[in-house]
């Protein structure tokens, strides 16, 4: 049954390289502050959504505390995986492994090592390039939680960037950390040392309120030498895409619309809300039975919310109404 | 606090400066949620009288932008560029929309004048003991229809007319009334505390 997959998908590759050769997969990277909220289970809906309008997607599960993506897809974990991209010994292209899904492959993550691993900065700078060349239209990258250097590195180099957040005050919070610390990581590659540390500087005393009001970062920034302005204009350009999982209700959903106007007025900077993703019993119930729930209930609100967050990004066009 | 000092009404509630107008209201509504009450989305950000003083500021865009003459205003001076953004106040822009629209004035109706019975005074102010019925006597002494009554006090002439037949089933609970009656004899020139005190203990011992 596996052989046949493999021998279907590099069928499948083949076909493709004739058409589309030169061209970079897109890299929709989904991370989140706080640890399970269901990035594994948002990285997985996009990937199948996506495979379901016919592009080719790979998973790519980076999550080193908790690789779960094949068992949220409802397969077996398999000993090709991406310890062996880390020790050097394969390409990621060669990890690569086909699902049961048209169109739908992933690369395994961390399960089968017996000492703790982790990856450095430079080693997520390597990886960049080698994501960008994996030979498909989508690579959605599964990151672990929290806003480690590599995460908010290979964040930055993403060309969709999906944040997940739950309702809860523990998740938001981490939310709003997670960004801050994206923000400055992404202001830091450009800016000379003092600039930075000035710039830290003065958010911590925004903080602490001792700066006269109003401030405004973004004028801050603006009259800062040595900051890259024009990378900050790009982060609200090419925004964080909030995602509320769990949404139990009208208020929940709301919640997202909030956090987006609090990052507008306290930093200047424009996130976009993509909508939230219902609870619903069926997502742990079909995860038992090992499917996955796209798979097991495909017209549920849930996949519609899903069907039109890719829509909207991917094809926008599709989704005006006709006047 | 110079509220209106560095952003303007649109950036205020983040609608474009086009905005038809339901979303302008959506945007409203969604800040109005944000910044009162305990919403989660402010907490480790803004502290309770940081998000007090955004409310205000919403408040403000929304007084503007959600009445359409306001927002004509205040449209052809920020996008003309002839106002700074400091100039650009509240105050201005409603001074500016009466010179538009002049209010109307009010018509002076003068009341009656009634004649004064130096006997019928003396005995309203020793009256310690009130119920509609005193109420409506001296309504009429002085001459108001209870419509007048109404428009000077702002309360509706059906709710005087109850109060003064103490009509407790066309009245609202009990502390509305007891505004109410507060409101008539400060209309009617009377000692507005003694007069509720007593009328209320009237008014209640009735459902007894």
């Amino acid at each position: 049954m596996e052989r046949d997959l493999q021998k279907a998908y590099l069928e499948s590759l083949e076909s493709q390289t004739s058409t589309s050769e030169d061209k970079n997969a897109k890299i929709w990277v989904v991370a989140s502050g706080k640890g399970g909220v269901g990035k594994t289970f948002v990285s997985s809906s996009l990937a199948i959504t996506l495979s379901k309008f016919g592009h080719s997607v790979i998973v790519v599960d980076l999550d080193l505390s908790g690789a779960n993506v094949h068992t949220s897809l409802g397969l077996k974990p398999s000993h090709m995986n991406i310890r062996h991209y880390f020790e050097g010994v394969k390409t990621l292209q060669e990890l690569v492994i086909p699902t049961p899904f048209p169109q739908l492959s992933y690369v395994q993550g961390f399960w089968d090592s017996w000492t703790p691993t982790d990856f450095s900065y430079a080693q997520i700078q390597g990886l960049i390039p080698q994501l960008k060349s994996l030979r498909a239209n989508y690579v959605i990258v599964d990151l672990g939680a929290g806003a480690l250097e590599p995460h908010l590195e290979l964040f930055k180099a993403a060309d969709e960037k999906f944040l997940v957040t739950t309702p809860e005050p523990t998740s938001v919070e981490k939310t709003y950390r997670f960004i801050e610390a994206y923000v400055c990581h992404a202001l830091k590659a450009d800016a000379t040392p003092d600039a930075y540390s000035n710039m830290i500087s003065t958010l911590r005393n925004h903080r602490q309120r001792t700066l006269q009001k109003p401030f405004s970062f973004r004028s801050f920034l603006k009259d800062q030498n040595g900051l890259n302005y024009d990378f900050f204009e790009a982060l609200s350009s090419k925004p964080v895409r909030l995602v509320m999982n769990s949404s139990r209700s009208q208020t929940n959903a709301d919640l997202g619309h909030s956090i987006k106007s609090v990052c507008n007025k306290y930093y200047d900077l424009g996130i976009d809300y993509v909508g939230p993703v219902n609870y619903d019993n069926a997502v742990w119930q079909s995860i038992r039975n090992h499917e996955h729930v796209l798979v097991a209930q495909p017209f549920t609100p849930i996949a519609g919310q899903f069907w039109s967050t890719c829509k909207q990004l991917i094809d926008p066009e599709e989704l005006r109404a006709v006047v | 606090m110079q509220p209106t000092s560095r952003y303007n009404y649109y950036e205020i509630l983040e609608v474009a400066a086009g905005a038809p107008q339901h979303e302008v209201t959506t945007a409203y509504e969604r800040a109005r949620a944000t910044y009162s009450g305990e919403n989660i989305a402010i907490y480790t950000i803004f502290s309770d009288q940081e998000a007090r003083e955004l409310l205000v500021l919403i408040e403000e865009a929304y007084q503007v932008l959600g009445n359409k003459i306001l927002r004509n205003i205040y449209d052809q001076r920020l996008l003309s560029g002839r106002s700074s953004l400091n100039d650009l106040t509240y105050a201005s822009v409603l001074e500016a929309s009466k010179q538009v629209f002049p209010e109307p004035k009010p018509e002076k109706t003068k009341d009656p004048v009634y004649k004064k019975d130096a006997a019928f005074e003396a005995e309203i102010s020793a009256r310690n003991d009130w119920t509609g019925a005193d109420l409506k006597k001296v309504r009429e002494y002085k001459q108001l229809t209870p419509q007048r009554l109404s428009e000077i006090t702002k309360i509706n002439s059906y709710y005087v007319t109850a109060i003064e037949n103490m009509d407790a089933a066309n009245l609202p609970v009990v502390v509305f009334v007891r505004g109410y009656v507060v409101q008539i004899a400060k209309a009617l020139g009377l000692d507005d505390k003694k007069v509720a005190d007593s009328y209320m203990k009237n008014f209640k011992g009735l459902g007894k």
